[in-house]
């Protein structure tokens, strides 16, 4: 059901970024057989055929109401963009542009390349399934063997837009993955949150929710290596 | 056009290049629209909807989201431009004609109102062309940004595949109805074969119907015939409302309240009267004001006639304020602009219980409105009514439930948006082309508001995009007619999809409290239903849903005492009005959950407990003679039902001893992790028309070669009623649906009906065509049996096109034609009859759900849904079950999803299809169609409605489901995660 996704096998991990050029629709991007699974998943779960087709990259980015769940898998995937400015292009990471720390006109998308320990999980809650998620948890954690390295987790429904949370998945760094340490990431992203009251659910519900969902999107990340479970 | 500067766009439309003057922020949509290609449609302008979904170079895309300058030198395709196989112009039955897809649409039954037809086609095309052998799931998620409010996208979906399997060669899948028919003695149960199903399937089943023993055979009624207005609708005909441009035509709008409570203190139109190309702006200064009530029902209407055109005073945000004419709609936009109001807010209220409160304010204070209980507590009707003694009743009761259970304020969602086309004709008559179900009240509304005689109004109804009851109700053509009063041209309006929300109507949001005495032996033996009926800022249908919810409620279990007590008040809401279920489904839900919490508390079966109280064959409706619709009713007694079928079957085929109580992970292990199965049930009632009230009539004329015009007031909004009348008529003169052509509903030249709503066409209406065919019938005979030289009509029947003689000589119908008309005993053969009946048969059934609960996060999804119905004898099984799965969705949306919400100053935060949020395709659960079918002696061919039963039970069945998934029992509709959650942690 829809408040459980979790990914399925990925491609071979590729080993440079992924770069898509900003004018390319969210249709195109699904369609490159280089498409991370859990971007394709958060393509297709509530962005139609029409959306992805007339949507590109960049209005995406730029407005990630049109599909933050899109928008909050690239966070967790650690995605980076590449910004026109006065002084020439830089690459900025995604979630500085969305914090309007980072300004410019976007040209591309990059979504770094993960080895074989990256594994990623996603979980959300929606009135029906093809609803846009009340509140949604995008977990990627890299690992070398059975130690952290990285971990990132980004989530919808808790800001007014999707927002990548450094604070609590950081606890997990340097660390093994398991579950009383994802307990405590789950239990501290809770507090990191700061929803508000919407008519598809109150404050101490998202809330509540952004701690369940943390916790199972990484739980995912338990399973196997190179991709959730 | 826009009234920007223009520009020229050469395109490739369907093969063909064009040239386009545009203005630089025209969509594509109007682009199109302008230059006709009327199959694309307007639904809702801002990307949620999908009917106006077109392919640019072969992708889908929104039209209204594309700007036609940017489609410069891209290839556009539109349904009109699909292929026929047959070149030349497809016949109403001319199927073989058209693009695969198209014609999978007409057969399978996919084409209700047709609105969202254009653009499930199109999308479908776009699909087969990049993977011809879809899978359902992967056809339902590229069908899932086409919105459809009337299929519950089952025959869609099944289109879809059986157009791929032609195309590719492949074998074709089956969609037909499968029929049973029961051996004497045997259990409907027993047929069940197939639809045994342990876990969800990848396909749904094709419809049952069951059949008793006795159920005499038919030839025409019962057939799965395709829709008389399909193939027009397939292929994307101008056939709707505003598929026409008039010569002159200006466009009006609406401006519409920003406060939910005000009194206009000022109002300004100088400044949109002086911008060049407004032809007209009026306010409450210039319409009469005259009362009336909006709710399009018969005559004398109930009260209160408390609106007027235009007031100077608004009482919900979204109330009329003035009106625009303009010669562009974008120029009428910017008119409304410049109209300077100045409004002295009043307190508001919202809700109904607060409005009920000493203090609250007073939102009908005019002295001109009459027939309000006690306008100053804003308490517009109070309604009581009992059956049965009260004392003896309660005497016997060992046990008393009781139960206070709430229901959201539901927009009907209707795709086509509510427009209308007045102009004056050639004889000074004005002629109001408009998408209602009530083109009669219409007529008869509109006459004393804009002050011509009913015979000085033409009301046509083009096909309708779906109403639902939304459009049982006098919205736009008062204002269009009057702007083409004053400006003298035909004025075009349409609402905005946000004004939909506010502007139309909605579901009535009740607070219910049941309460019920039974024995020790499982006797219901008491039931009393207080109910605060929120009629929002107008009374409309305030009263007669709220009747028809006490009426129905309390038959299902018809205890020998029962009691109604009703209060509807006044809140500064938009306005609720009639909406498929009317009262009923939303009372349905409080008594068929406390029914279900009793069974559960008492440690009773919830099925027996339920059988040993429902109505049953000959009983009478206790409380109908004392609560009819509107006024008292009429003594009634049930003549057919087959609601103890329909529940056999359904336990049988859901396994429902098996999987109940099990509150599983899933449907066969143990409960662990968060997820939790359950399954439910209720059980229903309808009517079919408004006893002692409604009525229909039909006209049927023969022509030169056998042929038939049909021609009925009755309103095909999109149900198929066109077609089963058809039927109806066929079945008598022994001819086929092909034979009729069928005009509905244009006031000037078709005989009067009451619209459609009430469930009420088959019954009445059908009533009505039949008794036309029986004069009919009888007039060919008698002219065979002279020309035969017979010495009368006795022994001759009609079937096959001919007219049989006993002994085996017959005549063609075109023969009888031709010589009436022309040759001997000359005379046209032309019958009118008209129906009306003093009793309602209900239709009965259950319902059954599965689901799946998250119990940590409160989120439940709906698997499966059956409805296993006794709608009398099934006219087309196609059509039918049509209707019952496109309720199911409207309902699934009620009970999980669907719910106006507002702010505190009484604006509401999701007036958009997306963030209101309709089911859509790819979301669906399985649903399946079972028909028992009975011989109500009262109906036509034995036929009773179907049209609204559906909606009645999914939300206490879901309810009942999540209950028997985790132990909680849910009072208030919509179950959103959060209710559900909230409703875990109290456990
Ligand atoms: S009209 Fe374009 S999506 Fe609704
Ligand atoms: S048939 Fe799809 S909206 Fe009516």
């Amino acid at each position: 059901m829809n408040g459980y996704q979790s990914s399925l096998a990925g491609p071979a991990e590729a080993v440079r970024p992924w770069t898509v050029d900003a004018d390319t629709s969210l249709q195109a991007v699904l369609d490159q057989p280089e498409c991370h699974p859990l971007v394709c998943d958060s393509l297709t779960a509530v962005a139609s055929w029409q959306i992805r087709v007339e949507t590109p990259v960049r209005r995406a980015l730029t407005s990630p109401r049109v599909a933050p769940r899109w928008v909050a898998a690239l966070l967790a995937l650690g995605a980076s963009v590449t910004v026109s400015g006065g002084s020439g292009s830089r690459e900025v990471e995604l979630a500085l542009l969305l914090e309007s720390r980072a300004a410019g006109r976007v040209l591309a998308l990059h979504i770094p390349p993960g080895g074989v320990g990256r594994r990623w999980g996603q979980a959300c809650v929606a009135r029906t399934p093809a609803d846009e998620p009340i509140v949604l948890a995008c977990a990627v954690v890299e690992m070398d063997g059975q130690t952290v390295q990285q971990a990132r987790a980004a989530l919808t429904g808790v800001w007014p837009q999707p927002v990548r949370l450094a604070r609590a998945p950081s606890q997990l760094v340097g660390g093994g993955l398991d579950e009383a340490s994802i307990q405590a990431v789950a239990s501290a992203l809770m507090q990191e949150v700061e929803p508000r009251d919407d008519y598809l659910g109150s404050a101490e519900y998202r809330r509540a929710m952004a701690g369940v969902l943390a916790w199972r999107a990484l739980e995912q990340c338990l399973g196997g290596e190179g991709g959730g479970r | 056009m826009s009234g920007d500067s223009t520009t020229c766009v050469t395109l490739t439309i369907n093969g063909e290049e064009r040239t386009l003057r545009v203005g630089r922020s025209t969509t594509l949509l109007d682009a199109l629209r302008e230059a006709s290609y009327f199959s694309v449609k307007y639904g809702c302008g801002v990307g949620d909807c999908g009917v106006c979904t077109v392919l640019l170079d072969g992708q889908p895309v929104h039209s209204c989201q594309i700007r036609a300058a940017d489609a410069a030198g891209r290839e556009v395709t539109t349904v009109e431009g699909l292929e026929p196989v047959v070149k030349g112009v497809a016949g109403a039955a001319d199927v073989a004609y058209l693009h695969p897809l198209q014609r999978a649409f007409v057969e399978v039954g996919a084409i209700q109102c047709g609105y969202c037809t254009p653009a499930q086609i199109l999308v479908a095309k776009a699909l087969l062309e990049r993977n011809p052998d879809p899978t359902e799931r992967e056809i339902r998620e590229a069908l899932s940004g086409v919105l459809c409010r009337c299929t519950g996208y089952v025959k869609i979906v099944q289109a879809v595949r059986l157009a791929a399997a032609r195309m590719r060669g492949a074998e074709e899948p089956s969609f037909a109805p499968v029929e049973a028919t029961l051996a004497p003695g045997q259990s409907p149960a027993n047929v069940l074969g197939e639809f045994y199903r342990a876990r969800p399937l990848d396909a749904p089943l094709p419809p049952l119907v069951i059949s008793p023993p006795d159920l005499e055979a038919m030839h025409v009624v019962g057939q799965p015939d395709v829709k008389v207005d399909g193939v027009k609708l397939a292929v994307g005909r101008p056939v709707f409302t505003d598929d026409i441009k008039l010569e002159g035509m200006l466009y009006g709008a609406l401006l519409t309240s920003p406060h939910a409570h005000a009194r206009i203190r000022r109002i300004d139109p100088s400044r949109a009267r002086a911008l060049p190309g407004v032809r007209a702006v009026l306010t409450h200064h210039d319409v009469p004001r005259i009362k009336y009530a909006s709710g399009g029902q018969s005559y004398p209407q109930p009260p209160p006639f408390d609106q007027v055109g235009l007031d100077d005073k608004v009482r919900h945000v979204g109330d009329r304020v003035a009106v625009v004419a303009a010669d562009t709609p974008e120029l009428a936009r910017r008119a409304l602009r410049l109209i300077d109001v100045e409004y002295e807010v009043l307190p508001h209220v919202l809700d109904a219980e607060e409005a009920l409160s000493p203090g609250a304010p007073v939102i009908h204070d005019e002295v001109d409105t009459e027939g309000i209980y006690d306008a100053q507590r804003t308490i517009v009707h109070r309604i009581g009514a009992d059956a049965g003694v009260s004392a003896a009743a309660w005497a016997r009761v060992d046990h008393v439930f009781e139960g206070e259970y709430r229901t959201a304020q539901q927009q009907h969602a209707n795709i086509e948006p509510h427009v209308c086309i007045t102009t004056w004709d050639e004889d000074g008559r004005l002629v109001v082309r408009t998408s209602t179900q009530v083109p009669f009240h219409i007529r008869r509304m509109l006459s004393p508001l804009i002050g011509l005689p009913v015979k000085r109004i033409r009301v046509v109804k083009p096909r309708i995009g779906g109403g639902f009851g939304n459009k049982q109700e006098l919205i736009l053509e008062d204002l269009c007619a009057h702007l083409t009063i004053a400006t003298g041209r035909p004025v075009q309006m349409i609402y905005t999809r946000h004004q939909e929300f506010t502007s139309s109507r909605s579901r009535h949001p009740p607070v219910m409290r049941f309460k019920i005495g039974v024995t020790d032996e499982q006797e219901v033996v008491a039931t009393e239903l207080e109910l605060i009926g929120d009629t929002g800022a107008y009374g409309t249908h305030g009263l007669t849903v709220q009747m028809v919810a006490g009426q129905k409620a309390l038959t299902l279990y018809n205890a020998p005492y029962s009691k109604f007590a009703c209060d509807v008040v006044y809140t500064n809401k938009p306005t609720p009005g009639a909406f498929r279920g009317y009262g009923a489904m939303q009372c349905f839900f409080g008594l068929e959950t406390l029914m279900a919490e009793i069974a559960d508390r008492m440690g009773w079966d919830v099925v027996a407990f339920k059988r040993k109280n429902w109505i049953k064959l000959g009983e009478e409706l206790l409380i109908a003679q004392a609560l009819g619709e509107g006024r008292e009713g009429f003594e009634q007694v049930i003549a057919s039902s087959g609601l103890d079928q329909c529940v056999e079957v359904g336990l049988e085929a859901m396994r429902w001893y098996q999987k109940r109580g099990q509150r599983s992970s899933d449907p066969d292990g143990e409960a662990k992790g968060h997820i939790r199965h359950g399954i439910g049930m209720a059980v229903m009632l309808h009517g079919s028309g408004i006893a002692g009230l409604d009525m229909g009539s039909a006209t049927i004329k023969m022509n030169d070669d056998g042929s038939f015009n049909l021609l009925v007031g009755a309103t095909d909004i999109g149900t198929g009623s066109d077609t089963i009348l058809a039927q109806i008529a066929g079945e008598v003169l022994g001819v086929p649906v092909d034979d009729f052509i069928v005009t509905s509903s244009d006031t000037d030249f078709t005989p009067f009906d009451k619209g459609a709503y009430a469930s009420s066409t088959t019954y009445i209406s059908g009533g009505a065509v039949r008794k036309a065919a029986l004069d009919v019938a009888e007039q060919i005979k008698e002219h065979a049996a002279s020309m035969l030289g017979l010495p009368g009509a006795d022994g001759l029947h009609l079937r096959d096109r001919q007219v049989i003689a006993s002994d085996g000589t017959s005549l063609t119908l075109a023969q009888v034609a031709l010589s009436s008309l022309h040759q001997h005993d000359q005379h046209q053969i032309i019958a009118s009859a008209s129906h009306m009946s003093y009793t309602s048969p209900p239709p009965f059934a259950a319902q059954f759900v599965e689901v799946a609960v998250d119990i940590e996060t409160g989120q439940f999804t709906v698997e499966r849904v059956l409805m296993a119905v006794d709608a009398g004898r099934i006219i087309n099984p196609i059509t039918a079950s049509g209707q019952v799965e496109g309720g199911l969705q409207q309902v699934l949306g009620f009970a999980h999803c669907e719910e106006m919400v507002y702010d505190q100053s009484g604006r509401l935060v999701n007036p958009r299809l997306g963030p209101y949020h309709i089911y859509k395709c790819n979301e669906m659960p399985e649903l399946e169609v079972i028909f028992v079918q009975t011989d109500e002696p009262t109906g036509p061919f034995g036929a009773k409605s179907i049209a609204e039963i559906s909606m009645d039970g999914i939300a206490p069945a879901i309810a009942d489901a999540i209950h028997d998934a985790t132990g909680v029992w849910l009072r208030e509709v919509p179950f959103t995660p959060e209710r559900v959650w909230r409703a875990l942690q109290a456990l």
